[in-house]
C-alpha cells in the first residue's frame, strides 16, 4: 500500500533531477553560444561578422587574380621565346648565309589575271638551286601582295646568270611556260633578287621579270 | 659431292632468307621510325588541277594513304577509305591518296575509274619515297592536328578498317 507514494516520489525525484540536468545542459549552451558574441566584441574580429556577406566574392577574386597574373606570366614566356627564336634565326642565317656570299631570290605577282601560277624552277648557273610548287592559297597570298623568299643562298664573288621558269595556266587556260633570265654580279654585300610576274595588259599576257636590287 | 651440294644450298637459302628478313626489320623499323615525329611535308599535282601541300592542313586529322595501281591491295583499300572520308570530313578528317607511280597518265586513269571523293595526287615517289620510308604498297599514316604521325600501317588486310576507325576518332576527340 506504502510503494505507491514511494514510487511517486522516486519519480518526482528523478523528474526534477532530469529537468535540473535539462536547465544546466540549456544555460551551458547559452554559455558557449554567447562566447563568439563576446569575442566579436574587440574591432579585429567583429570585421569578419560584419564582413560575411561580401567574403565569398573576396575569396573568389584571389585565384582570379593568381590566374591574371598567372596569364601574364605564360604571356611573358611565350614573347621570349618568340624574340629567343628570332635572334636564333638571324644568328643562324648570318652564320649560314653570310654577308659576303648571300644571294636571295623573292617572288611577287601582281594582278595575275593572264597568268595562273603553278610552279617555279631556278637555276643559277644551270644549276637548279630551287623548285616550288604553288597552291591556291600561296597563290592567292602573293596576289593579295605576299612576297615570298624562293631561295636564299651562298654564291661567290664574281658574276652569275640566274634563269628562272614559270609553269602554270596562260591567257585562255593553256599550259603556259616562260623563262626570264639576269646576270648579275655578286659583290661583298649581300645579293638580293626579285622575280616579279605582272600583266601585260596591252598585249593581253603576262610578263616575267627579274629586278636586281642593288 | 651429289650430298654435299644440297645442304650447302639450303645453307644458301637460309642466309638468303635471314637477309631479306633482316632486310624488310630495317625497312619496317624505318617506316615506324615516324611515329611521334613531324610529318615530312610535300607538295603535290592533284588529279583535279589543284596543287596541295600537307602543312596548309594543319589542324585537322591527315590520313595519307600511298597506293599504286600494280599493288592489289589498294583496289580493295581505297573504297574503304572513302568511305571515312565521307563519313568523318565533317568531323576534320582529310584523306589524301598518294600515288606512287612512275607512269602519272596511268596512274590518273586508274584513280579517276576507282571513282573515290577524296583528292588524289600524284608523284613517282623519288622525295616522297625516302621522306616515308616507303617500303610496301599501300601504305597509310595517320597525322595528328598538330602534324606529327601518330599511326603507320603498311599493307591492307581485311579487317584493318575497323583499327583506322579506331585511330581516326581518337585523333578527332584530341
Amino acid at each position: 500500500m506504502n510503494s505507491g507514494p514511494v514510487m511517486n516520489r522516486n519519480r518526482r525525484v528523478v523528474s526534477i533531477a532530469l529537468c535540473a540536468g535539462a536547465l544546466l545542459c540549456a544555460c551551458a549552451a547559452l554559455a558557449l553560444g554567447a562566447a563568439p558574441v563576446q569575442n566579436a566584441a574587440p574591432v579585429q574580429n567583429a570585421a569578419p561578422v560584419q564582413g560575411e556577406a561580401p567574403s565569398p566574392p573576396a575569396a573568389a577574386a584571389s585565384p582570379r587574380a593568381d590566374f591574371k597574373t598567372l596569364d601574364q606570366q605564360v604571356q611573358g614566356v611565350k614573347k621570349d621565346v618568340i624574340d629567343l627564336n628570332k635572334d636564333l634565326f638571324i644568328l643562324e642565317e648570318n652564320l649560314l648565309f653570310p654577308a659576303n656570299t648571300q644571294v636571295a631570290v623573292y617572288l611577287s605577282m601582281d594582278v595575275g589575271r593572264f597568268f595562273a601560277l603553278d610552279s617555279v624552277t631556278i637555276k643559277i648557273d644551270n644549276k637548279e638551286v630551287a623548285n616550288y610548287l604553288y597552291t591556291t592559297r600561296e597563290v592567292d597570298a602573293l596576289m593579295k601582295g605576299g612576297v615570298q623568299r624562293i631561295y636564299l643562298g651562298n654564291q661567290k664573288i664574281g658574276k652569275h646568270e640566274l634563269v628562272a621558269f614559270f609553269e602554270g595556266k596562260g591567257p585562255h587556260g593553256l599550259d603556259y611556260r616562260r623563262g626570264a633570265t639576269i646576270t648579275f654580279d655578286k659583290g661583298i654585300g649581300a645579293k638580293y633578287l626579285e622575280l616579279k610576274i605582272t600583266d601585260r595588259v596591252a598585249r593581253h599576257e603576262p610578263e616575267f621579270t627579274i629586278k636586281d636590287w642593288e | 659431292m651429289i650430298e654435299r651440294s644440297p645442304p650447302a644450298c639450303g645453307r644458301w637459302r637460309w642466309a638468303g632468307l635471314l637477309a631479306f628478313s633482316a632486310l624488310i626489320a630495317l625497312r619496317a623499323d624505318a617506316a615506324s621510325a615516324l611515329l611521334g615525329k613531324q610529318a615530312p611535308d610535300f607538295a603535290l599535282h592533284g588529279l583535279d588541277g589543284r596543287n596541295r601541300r600537307l602543312s596548309e592542313y594543319r589542324g585537322r586529322v591527315v590520313l595519307i594513304n600511298f597506293w599504286a595501281r600494280w599493288a592489289g591491295d589498294s583496289r580493295v583499300e581505297m573504297p574503304v577509305l572513302d568511305r571515312l572520308n565521307t563519313t568523318y570530313r565533317r568531323a576534320g578528317l582529310v584523306v589524301l591518296g598518294v600515288s606512287i607511280d612512275d607512269d602519272l597518265r596511268r596512274a590518273g586513269e586508274f584513280a579517276a575509274a576507282m571513282h573515290v571523293g577524296y583528292p588524289i595526287l600524284l608523284d613517282t615517289g623519288e622525295t616522297l619515297g625516302r621522306d616515308y620510308a616507303l617500303q610496301r604498297l599501300p601504305m597509310t599514316v595517320l597525322v595528328d592536328r598538330s602534324g606529327i604521325v601518330r599511326v603507320v600501317r603498311v599493307g591492307y588486310r581485311r579487317g584493318d578498317e575497323s583499327a583506322y576507325l579506331a585511330a581516326i576518332r581518337e585523333l578527332l576527340r584530341e
